[in-house]
């Protein structure tokens, strides 16, 4: 999978993950022996840093609470400083699967993308959410396609891979609040190519999904007020790796 | 039209802010940069009545407004609401600012525990 000199590095965005984080951190040294874990604790009022440093990984403690935009890019700036070849991210709630990584990671080995994107629509069976949350999906997706060019079945999902590039970006620039609709379009503003891949998806295993029914009316609007006015925005310049 | 009554309790009122904001300034409670848009509207509204109604007449003629004292309203709003666009524009870059700081601590802290820990650096 990786050569030698590859180093890859797995960010768990964590908010109040006490009960599922341990099993993702299990799975995940199962699935990739050896592999860089790093948990970004994003001002749980639980016991998710614990849980995290019993497990032995890196723990940053963001203060309060920022949202899983800021959460993420804090990992992708630990990923860009420490000169990290690839960053996957991986929820704490335990609903990507660490054996799939492989997959993700294979078109930025072939080098046939710069983000890859693991959908659950693209692959059979498995974890389904509710109808509401589907079709929300479904528009941000259609929205997407039409925006980027680029086929997007899934712009929500948040199991993700990056190469340098695309690190370097996330690092000095991610979409605060709800950032993965967004960051598609800002990762086709730079250039960056993104590819899906067919993942399945579970149902968390514990704790609470930050987007509940009634936020996601909220969400959807916001999502596409945001990415109507980042096409009228210039693009963030993407410093040269 | 404006009663003398009126005309003396505005101006009495922006004097007061006036003075306010120019203490506040003085006292360090209030920068000097978010200070001006305050300063600009007292001012704004003593030179309105110091041109006197004549001058408010003809600006609420100019723009139809068919009661004069009402286009002091308008003005006052038209103020109010740039003031409040500011202050959320401000709002916006400290919670920037904001957010950067709290990453910056949260890796530092994290590299900080990390230097203190005896045992072996993680995998």
């Amino acid at each position: 999978m990786l050569a030698a000199n590859q180093r890859l590095l797995v960010i768990v965005p964590a908010f109040n993950e006490e009960a599922s984080l341990a099993n993702v951190i299990v799975e995940l040294r199962a699935a990739l022996p050896g592999v860089r874990v790093v948990v970004i604790n994003d001002g749980s009022h639980d016991a998710t840093q614990q849980v995290a440093e019993g497990a032995g990984t890196q723990v940053v403690n963001l203060p309060y609470n920022l949202g899983i935009g800021a959460a993420m890019q804090t990992g992708f700036i630990v990923a860009d400083e420490e000169g990290f070849d690839f960053a996957v991210q991986v929820d704490g709630d335990g609903q990507h699967d660490p054996r799939e990584i492989g997959r993700l990671l294979q078109p930025l080995l072939d080098g046939t993308a710069d983000v890859v994107v693991g959908s659950r629509y693209l692959a059979g069976p498995g974890y389904v959410s509710s109808t509401m949350r589907r079709t929300g999906i479904r528009i941000l997706a259609a929205c997407i396609t039409v925006l980027t060019g680029q086929r997007c079945t899934d712009a929500t999902s948040g199991f993700r891979a990056a190469n340098r590039r695309a690190i370097k970006l996330c690092a000095a620039y991610y979409p605060p609040d709800y950032p993965e609709p967004e960051s598609l379009v800002v990762f086709r503003q730079v250039g960056l190519r993104a590819q899906e891949v067919p993942v399945s998806m579970r149902a968390r295993t514990g704790g609470k999904s930050s987007i509940t029914a009634a936020r996601s009316g909220y969400y959807m609007l916001k999502v596409l007020l945001a990415i109507g006015v980042m096409m009228l925005r210039r693009a963030p310049r993407l410093r040269e790796v | 039209m404006l009663g003398d009554r009126l005309t003396a309790f505005i101006f009495s009122m922006a004097l007061a802010l006036l003075l306010l904001v120019l203490e506040l300034v003085r006292r360090r409670l209030l920068a000097e940069r978010y200070s001006l848009l305050w300063l600009a509207m007292a001012l704004a509204v003593l030179l309105l009545l110091a041109a006197s109604r004549p001058m408010v007449d003809r600006l609420a003629a100019l723009v139809g407004i068919s009661y004069p004292p009402s286009a002091l309203f308008v003005a006052g709003f038209g103020g109010m609401l740039v003031l409040m666009l500011y202050l959320t524009a401000v709002i916006t870059k400290l919670s920037r600012q904001n957010r950067i700081a709290a990453q910056r601590i949260g890796l530092l802290d994290s590299r900080l525990r990390e230097l203190e820990r005896p045992r072996q650096p993680h995998p």
